[in-house]
């Protein structure tokens, strides 16, 4: 694989991003909310106490938040819903810029002319991957650094504390990448298969689907998921998302996209 | 027209070449070289096989069958050797809309390994060559179909490609755009590119191309225009009379050296002959000598279209073209 030629895709990708504005919009807008809302709550929270037995439950999957006041608990739990939400940025973006960027390619028939330069299918998808990819892991980065200076600034070291503790760092830094590596794969899967990039948003949205029974459960109290869970599922979605890559290089061969897709 | 010299070195070969997708074959047994400078017309009609040959000589996709090269460069074992020596323009034009000219442009450039200064001063000179330097900030969304495919036919040409392949270039522009894609063409035939071009428009094919190849799941037939009109057209000389002949004028010119029939339909006449030029002037005098006023006197061709319609073996029928024999 040559770095220049998945350089060159990688750029394209990005200048074509830039001046799709509705992908744009939906590049942008989700990170500001899911910066915003966290702190909106936690301030809405107030010094309200968590119920005697949800209180209960919580202090039992962290002891560590045992020296907090009713309401400092019930805010850092409040906030640690939100952990989840930037697991979406890495999940939705990547999706949105994978559909967009296959099937908008499939509408305007503009693979045939990339694939007649001597180009390796492995690096046009290297390149699409990578540029889909980035943005997403980068937004949920950046908007986790911004929350956590925010919420540092706003609620003091007790919330600070919450916010940067392994469970929160696993989940953002390796988690988030791994589930922004199975959104590309569902992209680049579904896209082969339709025409219509709401289409595959919607079908391709099922990888989502474990993030949101993540945030049921953890909302109810009954499993705060702790350093090693976010570690361990960073494993198994990293594996299936290998798995997933060799289908999605599969349907991405050459002489399938020129006598098969439509 | 100038036909490249027959000791021009070949720039492209097909033995045996043939590519079947399921139990059907798309096409089989493709014989061709093609010489350096040469301009290679792909003739058939649409389902006959002329994109996936295409396809083939360009190292697209495999072949099930024999082999091709693009300057020796074998298209199964060197793939990406064969594709960086073709330029390529798709049935479709293929651009990105939301980039301008220069951008879709310099984007190829740089897949084709071209470094900075080549790519600038290439993409100046076919934004030049095809009229559109002037827009080559806009975006190509805001383009006609005509300014795509010219923009298309120079993203092909940026490599300095050893052979181009034209796949249907007017395909579904309106005649002012193709005119536009035709002039283009002939540009780069003037300027002794290697050019194969699929077409299903014969009178492109027969005012571009050197050879005619015509394809239908193989290669039925190649040879130049003038050959297929030689071995399977028919010439004749049409004189048109201000008034109808006489039967006097008719017996004389059925006497002349080299004149087969005589046929006269409203004042027209038409003289079957395999050299019309030759048999002329005396055809003239004998009309002036029997009294007969000419208007007009031309060399009757057959059309490129009942060559291929006999070629092809089918004949335009009342509900549209039937097979024959």
């Amino acid at each position: 694989m040559r770095a220049r030629v998945v350089w060159t895709i990688l750029r394209r990708e990005w200048m074509e991003t830039l001046r799709n504005r509705l992908l744009l919009s939906t590049i942008l807008i989700p990170p500001v909310l899911l910066t915003v809302a966290p702190l909106i709550l936690a301030g809405a929270v107030g010094d309200r106490a968590l119920p005697a037995e949800l209180a209960t439950q919580v202090l039992r999957q962290k002891p560590e938040w045992g020296a907090f006041s009713p309401g400092e608990l019930a805010g850092a739990f409040a906030v640690q819903q939100f952990l989840v939400f930037f697991l979406l940025m890495p999940a939705y973006i990547p999706l949105s810029i994978a559909t967009f960027s296959i099937i908008g390619e499939k509408q305007a028939r503009s693979l045939e002319p990339v694939l007649a330069a001597p180009i390796r299918t492995v690096e046009l998808l290297a390149g699409k991957a990578i540029a889909a990819l980035v943005p997403g892991v980068l937004a949920g980065w950046v908007t986790y650094v911004a929350f956590v200076a925010l919420a540092s600034v706003v609620y003091g070291p007790a919330l600070f504390g919450v916010v940067t503790d392994g469970s929160w760092l696993a989940g953002v830094f390796l988690l988030g990448p791994a589930v922004g590596l199975s959104s590309v794969v569902a992209g680049v899967i579904v896209s082969a298969r339709v025409n219509d990039p709401r289409v595959a948003q919607q079908i391709g949205g099922v990888v989502i689907v474990p993030i949101v029974g993540l945030v049921m459960v953890q909302a109810t109290g009954t499993l705060l998921v702790g350093p090693v869970g976010y570690v361990l599922m960073s494993l198994g979605v990293l594996l299936i998302s290998l798995v997933g890559l060799r289908v999605g290089v599969r349907l991405f061969d050459r002489e399938a996209i020129l006598t098969r897709w439509r | 027209m100038t036909s490249p010299s027959t000791e021009a070195p070949i720039a492209l070969r097909a033995v045996g070449l043939g590519r079947r997708f399921g139990d059907r074959w798309a096409v089989r047994g493709i014989d061709l070289d093609v010489r350096r400078g040469e301009v290679l017309g792909l003739l058939g009609p649409n389902g006959a096989g002329k994109t996936t040959t295409v396809r083939l000589l360009t190292a697209l996709i495999e072949p099930t069958e024999g082999t091709a090269s693009v300057d020796g460069f074998d298209v199964r074992n060197r793939p990406e050797d064969v594709r960086s020596r073709v330029g390529i323009l798709t049935e479709t034009p293929g651009l990105y809309d939301k980039l301008s000219a220069t951008a879709n442009l310099d984007f190829f450039g740089r897949l084709y390994g071209l470094d900075a200064a080549a790519r600038a001063e290439r993409i100046e000179r076919y934004l030049r060559v095809f009229g559109l330097w002037e827009r080559r900030d806009d975006v190509t969304g805001a383009f006609s179909k005509g300014m795509k495919q010219k923009l298309a036919i120079a993203r092909a040409l940026l490599h300095d490609p050893s052979v181009v392949f034209l796949d249907e270039p007017t395909a579904a522009l309106d005649p002012e755009a193709a005119f536009i894609v035709r002039e283009a063409i002939e540009t780069l035939r003037r300027a002794g590119r290697t050019i194969v071009l699929a077409t299903h428009n014969l009178d492109e094919a027969d005012r571009l191309c050197d050879r005619i190849a015509f394809v239908r799941a193989g290669l039925v037939m190649v040879a130049s225009p003038a050959e297929l009109r030689g071995s399977l057209g028919q010439r004749s000389l049409v004189i048109r009379l201000a008034s109808g002949p006489s039967p006097a004028t008719l017996e004389a010119l059925r006497g002349l050296d080299g004149v087969g029939a005589v046929d006269a339909v409203d004042g027209v006449l038409r003289l079957d002959a395999p050299d019309p030029e030759s048999i002329a002037p005396a055809a003239v005098r004998a009309l002036v000598t029997a009294g007969g006023a000419i208007v007009e006197v031309r060399i009757d061709r057959t059309s490129l279209e009942q060559i291929y319609f006999d070629v092809m073996g089918v004949r335009p029928g009342a509900d549209g073209i039937e097979a024959v024999g």
